[in-house]
């Protein structure tokens, strides 16, 4: 019986250790990131060559060759509204902004009318819808570090997705040089005035307009 | 006391008749990661000890996992691991998430954040070293350039 006992305390204990640690990773997940950040940027200098060719390609430019539309779809206009919500959010460094902006996305996506998209482009905006909503859930629920690398994603998907389907808004695609280990990343933006979402007040002036679309 | 132990034993012995699904299989898929891209021997091996327990079709079970609430506990993780990203699918992925899951992993591994630390507490040859973990994101992050 004390041996009961005790296999039951020593999976109780194993239990709880597991959750502790998990929390303590996500609380302070800032140390090592920069540590390591820098040691990659050291290591993969070799390779800065290569990426830069990639500064201006989003995902879809490059290998799946969407078919670009200069519709003016009102169609993507909810998804497109959320997305400038998260945007504005992470240029003020708002977490629960941003969040908010995601389970607002997450609901325009349930919401979105597929009876009206031809079949190449249904299948297209399938796999691109597939890919937000997972950027979108991870937004409502990371850190604000987290966020951004989601965001990041979330705003070539929205870029493929415009391109896809048209849209009757005017927008700004931005390009940041510095992020991600000065790959650099895009956004989308309703302004021309730059605020940078994905370094926030750290540097909110950075990035160039790349594209206007409309 | 007394009472309450016996119940106690007697609820922890009960729980241990509830079945639970293992993530077990033999078969390697065509669209598993290893065979979808070419992933050298030692970075297989890295992925099969480190990640593939908890992200792929195949777990291979610690001593302690029969005993509940232990199988909940890792059954649910598991679960939960397979959806964020299950290597035994990945050839099964569009290009778009195929790449934004490199990403996700690259950016996991630089941060520490995986594999989790609880894991590595039991499983201590799944712990990165710091040579292993650059080989790693070097291996992934070719790979997410050449999609």
């Amino acid at each position: 019986m004390k041996k009961t006992i005790f296999i039951l305390a020593l999976s109780l204990l194993s239990l709880s250790a597991c959750k502790n640690d998990k929390k303590q990773t996500e609380k302070n997940p800032m140390q090592p990131q920069e540590m390591n950040m820098k040691e990659m940027d050291m290591k993969s200098s070799d390779d800065h060559e290569k990426d830069d060719h990639d500064h201006n390609a989003t995902m879809g430019d490059k290998d799946r060759h969407i078919n670009a539309t200069t519709d003016k779809n009102t169609a993507t206009s909810g998804i497109i509204d959320s997305y400038l919500q998260i945007k504005n959010a992470l240029t003020e460094d708002n977490k629960e902004g941003a969040a908010a902006g995601g389970n607002m996305m997450l609901t325009a996506f349930s919401k979105f009318d597929m009876s009206k998209l031809t079949e190449t482009q249904h299948k297209e905006y399938m796999e691109i819808i597939e890919d937000a909503k997972e950027q979108a859930e991870h937004i409502v629920k990371s850190p604000i570090d987290h966020q951004r690398e989601h965001f990041e994603n979330l705003s070539i998907d929205v870029n493929d997705l415009i391109t896809l389907l048209g849209t009757d808004k005017t927008l700004y695609q931005t390009f940041c040089p510095m992020y991600n280990n000065k790959k650099g990343a895009i956004w989308l933006s309703e302004t021309d005035e730059i605020k940078n979402p994905f370094l926030g007040s750290k540097m909110l002036t950075c990035g160039k307009v790349q594209k206007q679309i409309n | 006391m007394k009472k309450i132990v016996l119940f106690l034993i007697i609820a922890f012995v009960g729980i241990q008749f509830i079945p639970t699904t293992r993530n077990e299989s033999t078969e390697i898929l065509e669209t598993d990661f290893t065979q979808s891209f070419e992933v050298p021997q030692d970075i297989q091996s890295l992925l099969k000890t480190s990640c593939y327990d908890c992200h792929s079709n195949n777990t291979s079970y610690p001593w302690y996992n029969k005993i509940q609430p232990v199988s909940w506990f890792l059954e649910n993780h598991i679960n939960e691991g397979k959806s964020e990203l299950n290597f035994s699918e990945f050839g099964s992925y569009s290009k778009r998430k195929q790449k934004s899951k490199l990403k996700a992993i690259i950016n996991q591994i630089k941060d520490d954040e995986m594999p989790l630390s609880s894991y590595e507490l039991i499983h201590q040859n799944a712990k990165l070293s710091k040579i292993q973990k650059e080989e790693l994101l070097n291996c992934m992050t070719k790979l997410r350039d050449s999609l």
